[in-house]
């Protein structure tokens, strides 16, 4: 008959004690953090902000140097600009949508861009009023332009082309005033 | 008492006397005398030792330490000064700081013309007295250097005032020598480097044995001099002037932060002096410990970070503290007392910030904390709204997505100070989970590489991250809340 020690005993007992105990904690956590992640149904809006509503300030430009010619620009926080065509310009009209955007125009290709590091060498930058791509339909094309002087950053080559899809096309910087 | 100075005596009688005699002819003070014949210990430190050298008066600079052996120097009002209490003038400095410790280390740097000095003494006393057998005994012992003589100097009446010992700690207290004339070496290597790299070859070849005091220096040993026996140094015309302090090296503190708020930052942030948020997580872990160290500053180092408005949560997220200068040690009692006053912070009856785990680290905890930060994985859990109801083949469209790989332009939200890259990210696996009471919320669950935007992940940021939640999914989606619910990495989780 082998002799356990008493220790031994009160140690395993304690050992698988505060195993249970640590298990028994974390699963207090575990309860804890799922609490604070599910939200209050209640204080949810039904339809919430868009994170171009929250995040920007939105502007139009509407008719611009054209009738019909109806831009937008969202502006962050940050001074960077998003320029793109309001789903009530013309081009959206045109039947079959837009077909292409081209951005070389005339003076030099937008797209060969390339716009490095923080300190955005090789940035563009423009008057007001420049053109800037070149936006096709079945039977014409538009010109997109800056609405005012400023830095170009650069291009989005991912565009959506569709019927009513607002193109983002273009971010740059602008001064903040 | 006595028998220290009994001591010190037999040390003298040992000396070679015509040597000393020399030297002392020459300006060489006591201590420099003791040092070139390789006296170690606490000799130096004996407060006789100027008395001892009687016959000759030892009021002018040394030519070998330019004073700093005699405790002569001067001060930043450029008084002379000779004091042969300097232990006790830098034991009350160091006392009137109030800084806590259990041992000091000493730290002296003296002006590098002190070292050409002795190379020129050295190949003197060669000329003069290496045929004696004295110098022959002295070979192996060599010279003892300047720094180490002014340590044995100070070292064993400071430990005497202090009431503790001299070891390698984080206290220290630095005396720093200046000397307005340069280094004499400057100039002899100012012939170009190449030649004096010749004339150092050229020396080891004809120099046979070791050479008295010879330990390996990096100044010039070319000394033209060696043939005449005319005792070159210069006399002493200024003294060094004499900056001390004590500081301490900084300590490091290390545990794991939550964050309950969504108005507050992880860093101070202030635009034009307004500040952003109520308070930061900085502040509140780096006050709390700075005032219980009763440091000069502190610097907060996290392993990553998260937006102002997202929660830090789970087990949290790894961070360090450094404290400069502290006055205080703290004990593990008192870091456990850290830990609760910051849990208890409230602004207005709403806990912010949390900390686990704080205890002090060594230098090892930056390496825990830096190791493969880029690769760890990051879990979250984000509020979810699309523009139609959930559908169920949502949930295993969403689930059976493994290792999605993820092409994210820099964010419009952050490309005013981030490079524009596309930069390739992974999401591992994603969760979605109903939310009782709603058709198009849900919480969803995923867990991502290293540096993923999460927020632009779900909703597309404009078509600058593809795929998205939206694409995914064929809508519309918006995300409201972001928490960040695990970070995987191994460090302070005890």
């Amino acid at each position: 008959m082998t002799t356990i020690n008493k220790d031994e005993i009160v140690d395993e007992a304690n050992c698988s004690e505060t195993k249970l105990h640590e298990e028994k904690k974390e699963d207090e956590e575990d309860e804890d953090l799922r609490k604070l992640l599910v939200p209050d149904v209640q204080n949810l809006p039904l339809t919430p902000p868009s994170a171009v509503e929250s995040n920007f300030a939105t502007y139009f430009a509407p008719d611009f140097m054209k009738p019909g010619h109806d831009q937008y620009v969202y502006r962050h926080a940050n001074g960077l600009c998003v320029i793109g065509l309001a789903p009530s310009h013309v081009a959206f009209k045109d039947e079959g949508g837009i077909t292409a955007v081209d951005f070389n125009v005339g003076k030099s290709d937008r797209s060969g861009m390339k716009v490095t590091g923080k300190r955005k060498k090789n940035a563009q930058h423009f008057e007001s009023n420049t053109a800037l791509c070149k936006i096709s339909t079945k039977n014409d094309t538009y010109i997109v332009r800056l609405t005012e002087k400023d830095t170009l950053l650069l291009s989005c080559q991912n565009l959506l082309i569709g019927l009513r899809s607002r193109l983002p096309l273009l971010a740059f910087r602008s001064t903040r005033n | 008492m006595e028998k220290k100075e009994d001591e010190l005596q037999e040390v003298l009688r040992a000396l070679p006397s015509d040597a000393v005699k020399d030297l002392l002819s020459h300006q060489v003070c006591a201590r420099c005398i003791l040092r070139v014949f390789g006296v170690q210990g606490r000799a130096y430190a004996s407060p006789s030792l100027s008395s001892l050298f009687a016959q000759h008066s030892q009021t002018q600079l040394c030519r070998l330490c330019l004073g700093i052996l005699q405790f002569t120097y001067s001060d930043d009002t450029k008084t002379l000064l000779q004091n042969d209490n300097l232990p006790l003038l830098i034991a009350q400095t160091v006392q009137r700081q109030a800084y806590h410790f259990h041992s000091f280390s000493l730290e002296v740097s003296i002006p590098p013309i002190v070292l050409d000095n002795d190379n020129s003494l050295r190949s003197y006393m060669k000329t003069k007295y290496g045929s004696q057998p004295w110098f022959q005994q002295n070979l192996h012992i060599g010279c003892i250097s300047a720094k180490d003589a002014l340590k044995f100097s100070l070292v064993y009446p400071l430990e005497d005032l202090l009431e503790c010992k001299s070891s390698m700690g984080p206290f220290r207290i630095r005396l720093t020598f200046c000397h307005a004339k340069a280094s004499k070496g400057d100039e002899k290597c100012s012939d170009g480097a190449e030649s004096c790299k010749r004339r150092k070859i050229g020396m080891s070849k004809i120099v046979a044995g070791p050479v008295f005091g010879e330990r390996p220096t990096s100044s010039s040993v070319e000394n033209d001099s060696s043939d005449c026996c005319e005792f070159l140094l210069e006399k002493a015309n200024e003294p060094c002037h004499l900056t001390y302090f004590c500081y301490r090296t900084p300590f490091y503190f290390g545990g794991r932060y939550l964050k309950y708020s969504r108005n507050v930052s992880q860093t101070r942030w202030i635009i034009d002096d307004e500040r952003m948020g109520e308070a930061s997580v900085e502040e509140i872990i780096g006050g709390n410990i700075l005032q219980a160290c009763q440091g000069d500053s502190f610097k907060f180092h996290a392993a990553g970070r998260e937006d102002i408005d997202v929660r830090m949560l789970g087990p949290g997220r790894p961070f360090i503290v450094e404290v400069q200068n502290a006055r205080h040690i703290p004990s593990e009692l008192s870091v456990k007392d850290m830990e609760k006053t910051i849990n208890s912070m409230e602004f207005s009856l709403n806990k912010l910030v949390k900390v686990k785990n704080l205890k002090l680290v060594g230098s090892d905890g930056w390496n825990l904390m830096r190791e493969g930060e880029a690769e760890k994985q990051k879990q979250y859990a984000a509020l979810v709204w699309i523009s139609r109801p959930i559908k169920d083949e949502d949930f295993q469209c969403v689930s059976s997505l493994k290792d999605l790989k993820v092409l994210q332009r820099t964010p419009i939200r952050v490309l005013h100070r981030r490079s524009p890259l596309e930069r390739e990210k992974i999401i591992h696996w994603m969760t979605m989970e109903t939310i009782a009471g709603s058709s198009q919320y849900f919480l969803l669950h995923l867990c991502t590489q290293a540096g993923t935007y999460i927020k632009e992940f779900v909703h597309g940021d404009l078509g600058r991250t593809h795929p998205s939640i939206g694409s995914i999914l064929g809508c519309r989606a918006e995300i409201l809340q972001l928490d960040v619910t695990d970070i995987k990495m191994e460090c302070f989780l005890t």
